[in-house]
């Protein structure tokens, strides 16, 4: 065994929650999305927009006074105010060029987030088990890219998941059908409620301590 | 075929020929084939060939006083070649013995390795700190096939290593099974395709030239390993009295600079681009290297991507952008790349799942501009030339050299608008640049107080203790999310030495030594993060560090697995839906654990671990650095997370 594999990952994708202000809708967009709903799919997962907003558009829940990704499903804004956010976005999301997504690429993301509301919406289950989930994100090999704790990995170009940084629908929505590199949990292979366990053992990793407050980390 | 020619004799020969000593013609012929003491200086007594040969038959002339092999390290003397890297074998018996005695040992000097994979490993990171070549030597058979892995990572890696292999080509000269065993009428067939040149040199003053020639074609850029073939009887036969051995001399090759149009039109397209952005991999092959570099990025105010194949750029200087690459690639309107090893998986990304597919992230219209050393030496068999790169500049030649004609034509582009427009750059990338490391800070302090040890802990526990030393990291970063590049201070060359090239796994352990090897000259720290796998290859090379005083701090990242490859076997079993939970199998090193503080104790290292609390690391740390400040080699084992 001599082999390595550099993985390549969208590492500036990582980043960074969105102004709270941004995509919310505001008014009924002037116009029915033209674009292909099915691309759209692909280019928001290849683009990672799931990332903050989530594998469904829905957004973050906003805790404590950081400001969360908004939802973006079924936006109101009109597709030329939606192309023109992402260009030039306010607050941490990044922008997004046309050599990385092209306008016509937007529209059909656009599509997709049109449609993504009608979708049924899978909610955490009470009874999932974070022992439980700990055990299984070992031995399903989650910690090889993610780490033991969800800390995340820059080498494996899987990102810090633990806290859990997406809603449970998304987070399982992702799973079952990854952008980039991620390998593909199928039902066949790990349960709904397996994932459950999972995501309630990787929302008991505690917060990280503000690195300001790590001498180490200030060297 | 012989090897004889009129500058050697072979022992039968020698009989015939002026070169014995007094005490052998006093043998009576009559008298029986034992022992005979030889005295006195070859040649110094004058007695005719017929007179000698019916005086001293049929006794044996036993011994000698100078042979091809001593003339060899006056050749090998004459490179400037400080260490000779061998585990010992019969075929070089004749140089070995040459080396220690005729040589004193002394540039070079025998360094006593267990594995012919630690040998050239240990060159390799040698070259990469002394910029300069030692010597591996190997049998021409067992040897070779021993060193191979390792001579294709510095083959890939384009760095320089002499290598001299044994071998006995006359047949009716082995003296045993075991030399034919260990012959081969090929010797260099087996390293050809992934070395720079070899040679067969059949006489001394063939050795000679062909070793001189050997070392300047190793060290032209790209650089990379060379082989000669020398063989035993050539090594151990007697010099003859009326040879004429002359040492030719060295005149090191000019790097090969790019042709002044190409650079030309390269500051053309830099001077009018409004977002260019430079990717290095090897661009620094030198200290001066950093400094053209720097020179140019600085007068540009361009984005810097270093790959850190080499120590090309400082790690907090505001120009330093690795963490934006993909953004600042993908916004780009002219990239030049400067010894990128792989220009077309930089502007492209990849997707490994059932269909492998690929995309360009640069603009359709981008300019890309290469200067690459690696296309003046291309061959056929070994893929590692990588893919095809539809480059609109393409200029063979070394980056290094090239670069301060091309900062020079910049200036002479630059009129006061673009001086004032690069001007303003400069903020900008300031303050993404401390955004980019503020980020790498934050994601280090996630699994801060885990166990096992995250390995951004480790890195900083280390950094926290090196930073005021003349420190130089000697280990590749890749396994442990590159975080000292995220979290350190790299200024220096000699900060940093690159990775394997080839990707071959065992490589750092042997790499860091050799390094540490190069670094003990300068009395600088050298540390390494050594993977447990990687160590596993070839552990002895521990023993060759206590045993010749090399000071190293080796901190293991032990994650009890070939983790890249736990992580390809789950990829699979993913893919089927099956078994997903049984990537552990034949890919993990941990029933039983390994201990590696034992290991490294049981070959006279001095060692501690593991460790799986952080709060332990610091102090061990701190003991095993005063250690390494005594000249010795020291080792601390630490249980970490996976990456």
């Amino acid at each position: 065994m001599t082999g390595v594999t550099v993985t390549m990952f969208n590492t500036f994708l990582i980043v960074a929650l969105a102004s709270a202000s941004i995509l919310v809708p505001s008014q009924p967009s002037a116009a029915p999305p033209g674009g292909n709903s099915q691309n759209g799919k692909k280019v928001f997962e290849k683009l990672g927009c799931f990332r903050c907003h989530g594998s469904a558009g829905e957004g973050m829940p906003q805790t404590g006074k950081e400001s969360a990704p908004p939802k973006i499903a079924a936006t109101h804004r009109s597709l030329e105010d939606f192309v023109r956010y992402v260009r030039a976005p306010k607050g941490q999301m990044p922008p997004f060029s046309p050599a990385q997504a092209t306008d016509d690429q937007l529209s059909d993301v656009y599509a997709f987030l049109q449609t993504v509301a009608s979708q049924p919406k899978i909610e955490l289950p009470s009874s999932a088990n974070p022992q439980s989930g700990q055990r299984l994100y070992s031995a399903f090999g989650c910690y090889e890219c993610h780490g033991l704790q969800g800390q995340g990995s820059t080498q494996t170009g899987g990102p810090r998941i633990g806290p859990p940084q997406i809603p449970f629908s998304g987070f399982v929505a992702y799973v079952r059908e990854p952008a980039n590199q991620m390998p593909p949990y199928t039902s066949k292979a790990v349960s709904d409620a397996q994932l459950a366990d999972m995501y309630v053992f990787l929302q008991t990793r505690p917060q990280a301590l503000p690195s300001k407050n790590i001498p180490l980390l200030n060297q | 075929m012989g090897l004889r020619k009129k500058n050697s004799v072979n022992r039968r020969d020698f009989l015939k020929n002026v070169a014995a000593g007094a005490a052998v013609m006093a043998t009576p012929a009559a008298a029986s084939p034992s022992p005979v003491p030889i005295t006195g200086t070859p040649g110094a007594i004058s007695i005719s060939a017929e007179e000698e040969l019916r005086t001293l038959s049929p006794a044996e002339i036993l011994t000698t006083e100078r042979t091809g092999s001593d003339f060899m390290v006056d050749v090998i003397k004459s490179l400037d070649i400080d260490y000779v890297c061998a585990n010992p074998g019969s075929s070089f018996r004749g140089l070995h013995e040459s080396i220690v005695n005729y040589g004193g040992n002394r540039s070079p000097e025998f360094i006593t390795c267990c594995h012919e994979e630690s040998s050239v490993g240990m060159g390799h990171g040698y070259a990469k700190i002394a910029g300069k070549p030692l010597l591996v030597m190997a049998h021409g058979t067992v040897g070779l096939q021993h060193a191979a892995m390792a001579v294709y990572n510095a083959y890939c890696d384009r760095v320089p290593i002499v290598i001299i292999a044994g071998n006995i080509l006359d047949a009716t000269r082995r003296i045993s099974q075991v030399e034919w065993s260990h012959s081969v009428q090929d010797a260099a067939s087996i390293l050809r395709d992934y070395v720079k040149w070899d040679d067969l040199p059949i006489s001394l003053p063939h050795f000679a030239e062909s070793a001189v020639r050997a070392y300047k074609i190793a060290m032209t850029p790209p650089m990379m390993p060379v082989l000669l073939i020398v063989d035993g009887e050539l090594q151990e036969n007697p010099i003859a009295s009326d040879a004429t051995l002359r040492v030719p001399k060295l005149t090191p090759t000019a790097p090969p600079q790019g042709d002044s149009g190409a650079v030309d039109e390269a500051a053309r397209l830099l001077v009018a681009a409004e977002n260019p952005v430079l990717i290095t991999g090897r661009a620094a092959r030198t200290p001066a290297g950093m400094t053209y570099l720097l020179e140019l990025a600085e007068t540009l105010q361009i984005p810097v991507i270093d790959q850190m194949d080499r120590m090309n750029f400082p790690t907090r200087h505001p120009l330093n952008q690795n963490e934006r690459s993909r953004e600042l690639i993908s916004g780009a309107d002219v990239i030049l790349g400067l010894e990128v090893n792989d220009f077309w998986g930089a502007v492209h990304s990849f997707r490994d799942q059932m269909e492998r597919t690929s995309r360009p992230i640069a603009r359709p219209d981008a300019k890309t501009i290469s200067i690459n050393s690696a296309n003046l030496s291309v061959k056929s068999n070994y893929q590692n030339f990588q893919r095809y790169a539809e480059v609109d500049v393409d200029i063979p030649a070394d980056a290094e050299a090239t670069l301060p004609a091309l900062t020079e034509a910049v200036k002479r582009h630059m009129d006061a608008s673009r001086k004032n427009t690069f001007a303003g750059r400069r903020a900008r990338f300031a303050e993404a640049h401390d955004q980019s490391l503020q980020r790498a800070r934050d994601a280090a302090s996630y699994a801060w107080d885990a166990s096992p040890v995250s390995t951004a802990r480790l890195s900083a526990e280390i950094w926290a203790q090196i930073k005021n030393e003349d420190w130089s990291l000697v280990s590749t970063v890749t396994f442990v999310n590159r975080w000292p590049h995220r979290l350190w201070a790299f200024d220096k060359h000699h900060h940093y030495i690159g990775n394997a090239g080839g990707y071959g796994i065992g490589y750092n352990a042997p790499a860091s030594i050799g390094a540490a090897l190069a670094n003990r000259a300068h009395g600088r720290l050298s540390v390494n993060i050594q993977c447990d796998g990687d160590l596993m290859y070839a552990p002895g090379v521990l023993w060759t560090a206590a045993h010749h005083r090399i000071p190293l701090l080796t901190v293991m990242h032990n994650n009890r697995a070939y983790h890249q490859e736990v992580m390809q076997v789950q990829i699979m079993a993913n893919r089927h839906s099956r078994g997903i939970d049984r990537a552990n199998i034949g890919t993990t090193l941990s029933d039983p654990p390994i201990d590696y503080a034992k290991l490294a104790q049981s070959m006279g290292v001095y060692a501690e671990g593991p460790i799986s609390d952080p709060k332990d690391l610091g102090p061990a740390i701190t003991r095993a650095i005063q250690v390494v400040k005594r000249g010795e080699p020291a080792l601390i084992d630490v249980l970490t997370q996976p990456r």
